[in-house]
């Protein structure tokens, strides 16, 4: 089935994405970049260009270039904002014949449908291209606040391309989409985009109907400044480089275009590394030079000083979105901040430490980050597209294991078969033996959670496998498989090796714990690491000292008279030492001990093969997870 | 006899179900093991991909030394010789490694035609190159495995300069 295509045709820059395999992924272009300019062109060449290729050759050829074009898409030509933007928009655009806006590029005029529509096909060609395959239908999002014109507009341009739309979906919808909200119910969100020159923000309601199961996505209320961007942080950088520069240098590089641009490169890489530290050196040798030589520019930057520079730029973009939220219909959305369930952030810029927590503290609440915010809408958009191919409702949901199930080796460790988060039907199996000398049985014990030790998870059963034939320890060997079905039943069972004996049990419960069951779980294992981790590393190197002990006894014996009188008392006070340390919860004291009768019993081994070329036995190796009984 | 061919119907559309479900599963069950075979050569070719421009990042960062050595070479040259020398070699060297990496450089000739899938314009200037030509490049432009990881930037030739 040929995939349809979800689109975020952006203002700035565009991005692509597509069900593969029930996840959404994104599309590189052609020039292997996940986003492409939503620019075009008309060369000097008479060649038309789209993407970053325009960008390329937009400053030798502004009147040609076409950006911005979603500004002025589907718009009346009186409309203020296409009469604001006419004045600082460097290529030519005029009234259409239907009182629209046609855009001239090169020695033609366009319509913004038109123009649009060439970043569209760049976009099909280049997701053709990756796919292998054709494509001929899309999902497009645009801003909630289009009309209906604008929409229209948008999925002429689509057609135009080539594409069959099959739908028109707002762009904080498809964010929340990639976010999930396909599957909740009754819902408020607030959705906050910062895009390279825009900023929006959004308050959906989302629905659901019970009865007819069907779930509504109601957008309450937008806002926002369509002149506010990412882009105005990079300038604000800049602009203060430059000055600081000429406070250094006395040099004005503002008129320096290859200047400008390694100072913008540094800017970016600047912005980028403060979202994770907190200062950041600014260093371009060789950015200009006067009589007296070359001159450098060296300068650091902190994160409190980036933003002083931009902070009245965030104050504004939280003052709308209060606005947005509280202000009486139909300007807001007429409700409170915390009605506000879920935020979610949109637009490169949200990377920015200081938007994140400007959020949270509007909303009291954790805003929602995990996906690249220069793609979610993307993303959103593919999953709607999904949704219309029946991928997403009809994919098999294959639900993962909640918690670890653990069997209990020596010590009471529970030692995870099949860790948290593991997609069912899956199984694992594993071998273990004995912990004693002529054990004949040994005790499965199955517990589910993430603590380390047994006793502190959930007991789902236990069950004997005995009739295991004697012999030292660790030499048996006990098969030890998990099994869960698609439906979660687990199945464990136990075979001895040697005899053929099994043992098995079913437990039908083993993922039906309740949300908050499972929550409670996870957070009492967060809470008990530290702990929890003590304890294991305690009862790790008592199981050593314990397979030390069971070592140089068992040395003793096999060596018998071999073994000179004095040697053996000191080993035999050695393993009472450790006998008594391991008594005792005191890590270092235990491992000392184990090491004091190792190199004791070392001794032994070399004592024997200066005496004896045969040499005696080696005992045999202590099991790595022995089970107790 | 009646409730007979009852039963027997029964039986024969429950089969049909039995069959059809069958047919669905075994279809799922198949698909569900050639999505994962796909999966792992697509994973693998991923993976190709990612070793050979997962130093994409890196290597990008360093083409910014190697632009600051090319104007330290052009401001050291007349003045000290022997220094600009060490510095030419120094850069060498790293432009070595880089190459191993499968950097290679993007070559520029004066009054070529701007070429937008390896040019940057950057401004224009007036030059003996006729319009539209590349005047001069201002900072190299970068190729890593066939991807322009950095285009060329240059100055675009306004037409001949009238003095």
């Amino acid at each position: 089935m040929a995939k349809i295509l979800g689109i975020d045709l952006g203002t700035t820059n565009s991005a692509m994405s597509v069900m593969d395999g029930g996840e959404p992924k994104v599309l590189e272009n052609q020039e292997g970049n996940r986003t492409t300019p939503s620019i075009v062109a008309m060369s000097k060449a008479n060649e038309r260009l789209s993407g970053l290729l325009a960008k390329r050759q937009a400053v030798v050829n502004p009147k040609n270039t076409i950006f911005s074009v979603k500004r002025l898409i589907g718009r009346k030509w009186s409309d203020a904002e296409v009469q604001r933007d006419s004045k600082w928009l460097p290529y030519e655009i005029k009234e259409s014949a239907s009182g629209g806006v046609d855009v001239k590029m090169g020695d033609r005029w366009y319509t913004p449908e038109e123009i649009s529509s060439m970043i569209l096909q760049k976009l099909k060609v280049d997701a053709e291209a990756k796919l292998g395959e054709k494509v001929d239908e899309a999902v497009i999002t645009v801003p909630a606040y289009f009309d209906d014109s604008q929409r229209q507009a948008t999925k002429n341009a689509g057609e135009i391309a080539g594409f069959k739309v099959r739908r028109i979906i707002n762009e904080p919808t498809a964010a929340a989409f990639a976010y999930g909200a396909n599957r909740m119910k009754n819902e408020k969100i607030a959705v906050y985009d910062f895009g390279g020159g825009t900023f929006d923000i959004s308050v959906l309601e989302i629905g659901y109907d019970a009865e007819s199961k069907e779930q509504t996505v109601e957008v309450r209320a937008t806002g926002g400044d369509t002149h506010l961007g990412g882009d105005d942080f990079d300038k604000r950088i800049i602009d203060f480089l430059v000055s600081e520069y000429k406070k250094q240098e006395g040099i004005d590089i503002s008129k320096d275009p290859l200047a400008i641009q390694r100072l913008k490169e540094a800017a970016e890489r600047a912005k980028h590394e403060l979202s994770t530290s907190m200062e950041t050196e600014i260093n371009i040798p060789y950015i200009s030079s006067d009589a007296t030589g070359p001159k450098h520019f060296l300068l650091k930057l902190t994160r409190a000083k980036l933003e002083d520079l931009v902070r009245d730029l965030i104050d504004h973009s939280i003052e709308l979105v209060k606005e947005a939220v509280t202000a009486p219909q139909p300007k807001g959305a007429g409700m409170k901040l915390e009605d506000i369930n879920e935020v979610l952030l949109v637009g490169g810029q949200t990377r920015m430490p200081a938007i994140q927590e400007a959020v949270k503290k509007l909303f009291n609440k954790e805003p929602h980050k995990g996906i690249n915010p220069d793609e979610v809408v993307a993303i959103g958009a593919s999953i709607q597209a999904g949704i219309l191919q029946g991928d997403v409702k009809d994919i098999l949901l294959l639900d993962v294991t909640p918690l670890s199930l653990s069997i209990e080796t020596l010590g009471g460790v529970a030692t995870p078969m099949i860790p948290k988060n593991t997609t069912m039907p899956t199984a694992k199996t594993q071998v273990f033996s004995t912990a004693a000398d002529n054990q004949t049985s040994v005790e499965i014990h199955i517990g589910q959670g993430e603590r380390p030790m047994m006793s502190d998870n959930k007991t789902l059963a236990r069950f004997i496998l005995d009739g295991i034939p004697p012999s030292p320890r660790g030499m048996p060997q006990v098969e030890v498989t998990f099994d869960i079905d698609a439906n979660g039943i687990l199945s464990v069972s136990a075979k001895d090796k040697a005899s053929g004996k099994t043992q098995s049990v079913k437990i039908e419960a083993s993922t039906s714990l309740n949300k908050e069951e499972i929550e409670r779980l996870k957070q009492e294992a967060a809470q008990h690491a530290a702990e929890d981790e003590k304890k294991r590393a305690v009862i790790e190197v008592k199981n050593q000292a314990e397979s030390m002990i069971y070592v140089a006894e068992k040395s003793l014996r096999d060596a018998g008279d071999k073994v000179p009188a004095d040697m053996k008392e000191n080993i035999e006070k050695k393993i009472v030492a450790l006998k008594e340390a391991k008594e005792k919860d005191d890590v270092e004291a235990i491992k000392n001990t184990t090491q004091d009768l190792s190199s004791e019993l070392q001794k032994i081994g070399e004592m024997m093969y200066k005496d004896n070329k045969s040499g005696p036995e080696a005992g045999p190796e202590a099991p790595s997870e022995p089970k107790t009984e | 006899m009646d409730e007979e061919i009852k039963k027997e119907e029964g039986v024969s559309t429950e089969l049909d179900q039995c069959m059809r479900e069958r047919d669905e599963y075994l279809d799922g069950w198949r698909r569900a093991k050639a999505d994962l075979i796909n999966f792992k050569k697509e994973e693998a070719e991923r993976l190709g991909a990612l070793l050979r421009t997962g130093n994409e990042n890196i290597i990008r960062d360093l083409i910014t030394v190697l632009d600051s050595f090319d104007l330290g070479i052009i401001a050291t040259g007349e003045s000290n010789p022997a220094v600009m020398k060490g510095m030419v070699l120094i850069k060498t060297q790293l432009e070595d490694v880089l190459k191993r990496h499968g950097l290679e450089k993007i070559v520029v000739t004066k009054g070529e035609m701007f070429d937008p899938t390896k040019h940057e314009a950057i401004g224009e200037m007036g030059s003996e190159y006729p319009e539209g030509a590349v005047a001069e490049e201002v900072e190299r432009g970068y190729v890593l495995y066939g991807k322009v990881v950095r285009a060329a930037r240059v100055r675009v030739s306004k037409g001949e300069t009238k003095q």
